[in-house]
């Protein structure tokens, strides 16, 4: 993958100049939102967009976002869908439940992205859980559920090939990458996703007798 | 008091301003993006929510001190930059302790100021505690109602005018609006009420404010 083909959405706030700072060494670029254009999201092949993302003006984009898609691109999106940006997919429902117990994280299926990642890093930052997702944008019919709330089932990381075309890999918390400089497994996302991204985030199959939620 | 809710556009704007049970303490909703040429005549109170791109509301300076030089009143959460887009404000970036309640006795560093301000017979200093981002520094004849240990406010209430200002470091819209932090839902379901019903004015002489 031409790393030129990969965009990062560029939050308006709240932004890690460490993960900006990563992408740059693989030559992705990192372009804000209020600074970008049509073209720029209808000549990428992967879109990477941040939790604290304008949703409202990413909404504007709309057709942009699917045409990416449907020629065959990759969304990874963080954060609560609140806005019908995406076609067939349904607004963030948070967790029945906000204890410790409620938030604690399963794996449903292995992705390259999560590899090595042990999902006590994912529930627990420093003992407080909750870090990494507190509901789900409900995955679509076919969606690979790679990651759930244990309790409720939330479905909280997904996969999706659509029909059209193009796939969605959704994360329904704060942005996968704020694990960046943690102490734990966790930290091995960052790496890993760029790594997925620049071998042109293949996509996977369902595989039922590797779903362990099944 | 018609209060405006200025949204950013988040995830979390969205549910802090569409939460059913905060919903009817805001007259309108108006995208930051609008901010600059929108029609304030029927607004009386502009809740500046937390986290906001600072690009965009120094955009809307001048909309914002119209408003104020009509003698409204701007409330102003964290981690937006106040201080590139509300005149007078002084901030001083902090480090932030997310964790400081994890240690025993621990003590999150924050100090009621004014007691007596009428906000505080609708939360308790312990329903405005979670972290801070930075301190503010006071203007002369502003009150703080809540102070860091470090020095400076993370909350204060600015009556000499054109208009009237609060300030803040703290973000309650970002959390509460990430089902996240009990706090910061606490400290919205009293400022709230207390906003909507004029913000103390008829008190706040009374109470040497």
């Amino acid at each position: 993958m031409n790393p030129s083909e990969i965009l990062h959405l560029r939050a308006i706030s709240h932004e890690l100049p460490a993960f900006v700072s990563r992408l740059s060494e693989r030559g992705i670029r990192s372009l804000s939102l209020r600074d970008i254009t049509a073209g720029d999201i209808r000549n990428s092949r992967i879109i990477l967009i941040e939790a604290h993302i304008d949703q409202k003006a990413l909404l504007t984009f709309r057709d942009d976002l699917a045409a990416c898609l449907d020629a065959g691109g990759t969304i990874v999106f963080n954060g609560h869908l609140v806005y019908p940006i995406f076609d067939g997919l349904e607004t963030f429902r948070v967790a029945a439940g906000r204890g410790v117990n409620d938030l604690i994280i399963e794996r449903c299926q292995e992705h390259p992205v999560f590899s090595g990642v042990d999902c006590q890093d994912l529930s627990f930052r420093r003992g407080v859980a909750g870090f990494y997702a507190r509901g789900a944008n409900p995955p679509p019919a076919g969606a690979i559920v790679l990651h759930r709330l244990k309790k409720d089932g939330s479905a909280i990381d997904w996969l999706w090939q659509r029909p059209q075309g193009g796939q969605i890999l959704m994360h329904s918390g704060n942005t996968m990458w704020m694990y960046l400089n943690d102490k734990t497994t966790a930290a091995r996302i960052v790496p890993q996703l760029l790594d997925w991204v620049m071998a042109g985030a293949p996509a996977m199959t369902a595989n039922g007798e590797n779903n362990a939620c099944a | 008091m018609r209060i405006a809710f200025v949204d950013g556009g988040t995830y979390y704007h969205h549910a802090t301003y569409h939460d059913p049970e905060l919903r009817p303490y805001f007259s309108r909703n108006i995208y930051v993006l609008d901010l600059p040429t929108a029609d304030l005549s029927d607004v009386d109170c502009l809740y500046i929510a937390s986290r906001q791109n600072p690009a965009d509301l120094i955009a809307a300076h001048d909309a914002i001190a119209a408003f104020l030089a009509q003698g409204k009143m701007v409330v102003a959460w964290g981690e937006s930059h106040a201080e590139q887009w509300l005149d007078g404000v002084q901030w001083t970036p902090g480090a932030t302790n997310f964790w400081w309640w994890l240690e025993p006795g621990a003590d999150s560093g924050l100090r009621l100021k004014a007691p007596q301000h009428p906000l505080f017979r609708h939360i308790q200093l312990a329903d405005a505690t979670w972290h801070r981002h930075g301190t503010l520094t006071v203007p002369d004849g502003a009150v703080s109602l809540i102070d860091a240990v470090e020095g400076g406010s993370v909350l204060y209430d600015d009556c000499r005018g054109p208009g009237r200002k609060i300030v803040s470091t703290l973000d309650p819209c970002y959390h509460h609006g990430s089902y996240f932090m009990p706090a910061t839902t606490r400290f919205l379901h009293g400022f709230l009420p207390w906003l909507k019903n004029g913000a103390g004015e008829e008190t706040l002489a009374a109470a040497g404010v």
